[in-house]
């Protein structure tokens, strides 16, 4: 072998000493923090700053720390971890700064070496290990924990479980969830267990891959098939991969990197032959699209990670670019739209939702103030941090108009803490995905139709 | 109630106690690196505490335990200034007024609103323009700065050329003294009230003469009809006469704001781009604003006076989205360097307006001879110049490099008969330059000002004015600004 020149290094390894009190692989960029300036422009943009006003709950407090424990200045420990894992990973302030500095993927990295250095104690840790690590990669163990609930819901329990307030010895945040938790019906994973692909109806168009979700399969299932819905019914055919898994979105927000590399691959292989990966979860599309940065240090993976990022499509995006068809039958109701931080603040997409949302005849929409303010549910955030959700859904429930019936949103874990706080605050409206009320239409058109054609014979 | 507390120190437990609560106040060395500095990144100092006071009777109260006990102390808004106000260069118990953030009290009929110092200031904007009414200073910073830092700095803003800078718009200020006494001045806002100008003074004097903790401020009536041209310059002197030209013919436009070729680079690769030719030397931002009649007029006029300083380009908004995008543009400007430098120095002389181009040619001699490039982005109608040093303080020698760059462009600003801020104050960073414009008898007589209101020197010591022989101390630290501030962080941990 010949030995190129830079290979030989000029001084023996052990003399390059790094500061760095970043013990592990895979540690904040530094090309990250170097981008920022320390203006400030992302401290108004910043949900924990506002309610705290402390710096380090801003983006700039934070990313000087993330900095800090680099440059030696600080350790990994739990005074540290706060302002880090207390942050909601919503990425308004990657809307709100002006030199693009990549906040959130700093955070993540962050909570990634905190994850090493101190393996999650206490009851947070317990619910993260089981929803993480024993839950959400598994799909059986999805269907099964939903049939759970469904047992759960369908059974009795549920009634027995509220009249004998059991409930009140749960802690409080779990008990909202418990009392808007969705009606558990059948994951499309298995009703369309037999199906290569789901017909087009109509002119063919194509066909794109569905990424069902974990947690959407299961507590959402309607939604999933409301998508496929509106797909097949604009022309596309639907495959549904059966060798893809969770996305790891929720795996990588609390530090646990390397379980997401491990779901990241397996969705990069079970993609490999598709040519638009379609999403319905505005948190799981992001999550799709970050997937090369996981793989900062594999040059192969990385490759493949970025041929597929660039295949995932939100379906509301992708829907409004192909051309869809207008409903025709109306939808009377007054609505107003939440930008979903992942769709708006990750993604961009902003205006296609709307645009979506106001070609339903009968629909008005009323504007929210701060709609891309989070909402508080960031992943598993509410069970995790449970103070800060509260109050940042509070913020969210004041800038809900009161005169609405309709919430509608492009992300399932903003519609159950939005239905949370619709429980919560007396609140009257409806939550529903984008997907769902075009879907709803086409079904109207479908009826009437139907019976049209049945008073013409 | 004794509170929780992960510390035994006898002051922060009091302060605490002042406070009403362990969430009002940091003191472990991880949530004070956070307000090692503002927006002035060269220098940094840790805090011995930083307290969250959410009423003028906590501010009161912080203060006069402070006062007695020698505890040197400033206040903080959002920390956005940019020479280095709110940095406790003498490990002060930092006051930060984030939290008093309420919006008092709107009197449309009398034009005033009375907001509390954390307010920020583009909320009050937002809080009015329904009814038509807005606050005109309007500081690039304004999405997240607050009007108590603006009174502070007495900030400016791109929309000051006609309508006046922060002091212009303050009616009134509820302050709390160096020693904790609160006192109103000027509380019925009435204008030129008899006796001393005090709100003129308070109004600019950079958080040393006391702590403003309530604001009454003239709100304007939104204009008529406004319009906005975008104009792109081959050559940068062409584009300078041209801003002379637009005041000599008797326009006087509500913004007239100047971005070079390396700014322009800056913030086309930000993130809020327009599409601006990557090729051109200068760029203007016009506004014009006011009754309905006159705009169509002045625009023709501007346009005629762009075509005949050879402009390449010239363009009016046909929209407010397409005129929003110009300003966020502009308004992002300093932060967009970022993409293009991991750090910028931003200088901010003002020159009469005529010497533009000389002082345009100086400022890109002092970048040859530095080796560091430096970007303009200005409030060219008024002549306050925004030179943005660019360097990487990773590399050693860049950061004193830069500051050399700083201070030759203020000098190059002051040998034309102009001066060393415009907007963003003294601070600790252009101390040493005040000597360009003042002599040591003139820093004496304004110390002494500050001694009737401040004779402790407890607040916000250091600041402003350099002290006999100090200065120069004080530059040499920071020279060595860097490496120092790492030794004393590790002398920490
Ligand atoms: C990207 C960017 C753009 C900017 N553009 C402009 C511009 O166009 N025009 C302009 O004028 N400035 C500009 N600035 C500078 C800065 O935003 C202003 O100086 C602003 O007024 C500072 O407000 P703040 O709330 O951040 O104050 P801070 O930075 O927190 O404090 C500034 C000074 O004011 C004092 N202070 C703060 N609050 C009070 C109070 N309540 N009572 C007494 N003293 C107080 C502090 O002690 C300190 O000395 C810009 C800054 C940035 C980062
Ligand atoms: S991601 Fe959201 S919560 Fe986190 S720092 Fe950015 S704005 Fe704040
Ligand atoms: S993250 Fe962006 S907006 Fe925030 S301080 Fe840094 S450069 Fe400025």
């Amino acid at each position: 072998m010949v030995l190129k020149e830079n290979d030989v290094k000029n001084e023996p390894a052990c003399t390059t000493t790094s500061l760095s009190n970043y013990l592990w692989s895979d540690a904040p960029d530094e090309n990250k923090w170097a981008d920022c300036v320390h203006c400030g422009m992302c401290l108004e943009a910043c949900p924990t700053y506002e309610l705290t006003g402390q710096e380090q709950h801003s983006p700039r407090g934070r990313v000087h720390l993330i900095q800090s424990v680099a440059e030696g200045k600080l350790e990994v420990n739990e005074q540290f971890m706060d302002p880090v894992n207390q942050c909601l990973d919503c990425r308004a302030c990657t809307t709100a700064c002006p030199a693009d500095v990549d906040v959130g993927g700093l955070i993540e990295e962050a909570r990634g070496q905190i994850r090493q250095a101190m393996p999650l104690k206490g009851w947070k840790g317990m619910v993260s290990k089981l929803f993480l690590e024993e839950l959400f990669p598994y799909p059986n163990r999805m269907n099964s924990f939903g049939g759970l609930l469904k047992f759960y819901q369908k059974s009795g329990v549920q009634n027995l479980v509220r009249k004998t307030r059991l409930i009140n010895i749960m802690p409080s945040h779990l008990v909202e969830m418990e009392a808007v938790m969705p009606e558990i019906k059948v994951p499309v994973r298995k009703l369309f267990k037999n199906e290569e692909v789901i017909k087009a109806k109509g002119t063919e168009k194509g066909t794109v891959s569905f990424l069902t979700g974990c947690i959407m399969d299961v507590m959402f299932s309607d939604i999933n098939e409301s998508t496929i819905n509106v797909l097949t019914h604009n022309g596309h055919n639907v495959s549904i991969p059966k060798k893809q898994t969770c996305c790891g979105a929720l795996h990588v927000h609390a530090g646990d990197r390397e379980t997401g590399r491990k779901l990241a691959k397996q969705n990069i292989e079970a993609f490999k032959d598709a040519d638009k990966v379609i999403v319905n979860a505005a948190g799981c599309g992001c999550m799709l699209k970050d997937y090369p940065e996981l793989f900062r240090e594999d040059a192969e993976w990385k490759e493949k990670a970025e041929v597929f990022a660039a295949k995932v499509e939100d379906v509301s995006k992708y829907v409004h670019d192909n051309g869809y068809e207008k409903p025709k039958s109306e939808i009377k109701t007054r609505l107003t739209y939440h930008d979903a931080c992942h769709l708006a603040h990750g993604q961009g997409i902003r205006e296609e939702p709307r645009k979506i949302l106001l070609d339903i005849p009968g629909v008005e929409m009323v504007h929210m103030p701060n709609s891309d303010r989070c909402c508080g549910s960031a992943g598993i955030y509410n069970i995790t941090n449970p103070e800060m959700a509260g109050a940042v859904l509070e913020r969210k429930m004041e800038n809900v108009p009161d005169d609405v019936d309709m919430i509608s949103m492009g992300n399932p874990g903003c519609m159950l803490q939005m239905a949370i706080g619709v429980e919560k605050y007396g609140r009257s409206q409806q939550v529903v995905h984008t997907i769902q009320l075009l879907d709803w239409a086409y079904k109207k058109d479908a009826e009437k139709e139907k019976s049209n054609k049945g008073g013409e014979k | 109630m004794p509170l929780k507390l992960k510390t035994k120190d006898k002051h922060i437990k009091k302060l605490a106690e002042i406070v009403n609560g362990p969430k009002s106040i940091l003191y472990l060395k991880e949530d004070l690196l956070a307000y090692d500095c503002d927006g002035f990144t060269i220098h940094r100092h840790m805090p011995k505490a930083v307290v969250f006071p959410k009423n003028t009777e906590e501010v009161a109260a912080i203060v006069k335990y402070c006062a007695s006990h020698n505890l040197p102390f400033l206040a903080r808004g959002a920390g956005t200034g940019l020479s280095g106000g709110a940095i406790p260069i003498n490990e002060e118990v930092i006051i930060s007024l984030v939290r008093m953030k309420r919006l008092v009290h709107v009197d449309l009929e009398n034009r005033r609103a009375v907001v509390e110092p954390g307010f920020v200031n583009l909320k009050l904007t937002n809080s009015i323009s329904e009814k038509g009414y807005y606050y005109a200073p309007d500081p690039s910073s304004q999405y997240c700065c607050t009007i108590g830092g603006n009174v502070a700095e007495n900030a400016g803003g791109a929309h000051c050329l006609k309508y006046g800078v922060t002091t212009n718009h303050i009616l009134g200020l509820e302050v709390v003294l160096p020693n904790g006494e609160i006192i109103e001045i000027s509380s019925d806002g009435i204008p030129d009230a008899p006796g001393y100008d005090l709100l003129g003074l308070l109004t600019g004097s950079e958080g040393t003469l006391g702590i403003v903790t309530k604001i009454t401020v003239r709100i304007l009536k939104n204009p008529e009809a406004k319009q906005t041209v975008l104009a792109y310059f081959d050559k940068v002197s062409d584009g300078s006469y041209a801003v002379s030209d637009i005041i000599s013919a008797g326009i006087v436009p509500a913004a007239l704001e100047m971005m070079d070729k390396i700014a322009i680079e800056g913030v086309e690769a930000a993130s809020f781009p327009v599409g601006h030719p990557k090729d051109i030397a200068a760029l203007l931002l016009i506004e014009v604003d006011g009754i309905e009649a006159g705009i169509d007029e002045q625009i023709k006029e501007i346009l005629e006076v762009c075509k005949k300083r050879n402009v390449r380009e010239v363009k009016v908004a046909q929209n407010e989205q397409e005129r929003a995008r110009w300003w966020a543009n502009r308004k992002t400007g300093f932060g967009a360097m970022g993409a293009i430098s991991p750090d910028y120095l931003v200088q901010d002389g003002v020159i009469p307006r005529s010497k533009l181009p000389e002082v345009l040619e100086r400022i890109n001699q002092v970048s040859e001879e530095v080796g560091l490039r430096i970007a303009n982005i200005f409030h060219a109608g008024d002549g306050n110049l925004h030179p943005l040093v660019l360097f990487d303080s990773r590399k050693p020698g860049e950061t004193e490099k830069a500051l050399k760059a700083g201070t030759a462009c203020l000098k190059a600003c002051a040998d034309v008969g102009g001066s060393i801020t415009g907007e963003h104050g003294v601070g600790i960073e252009k101390m040493e330059e005040m000597r360009f414009v003042f002599n040591e008898e003139e820093i004496q007589a304004q110390t002494a000002i500050r001694e009737v209101f401040n004779p402790k020197n407890l607040l916000n010591a250091g600041k402003i004015f350099p002290s006999p022989g100090r200065c120069v101390e004080i530059k040499k630290e920071m020279k060595a600004t860097s490496v120092k501030s790492e030794e004393k962080l590790l002398e920490f941990s």
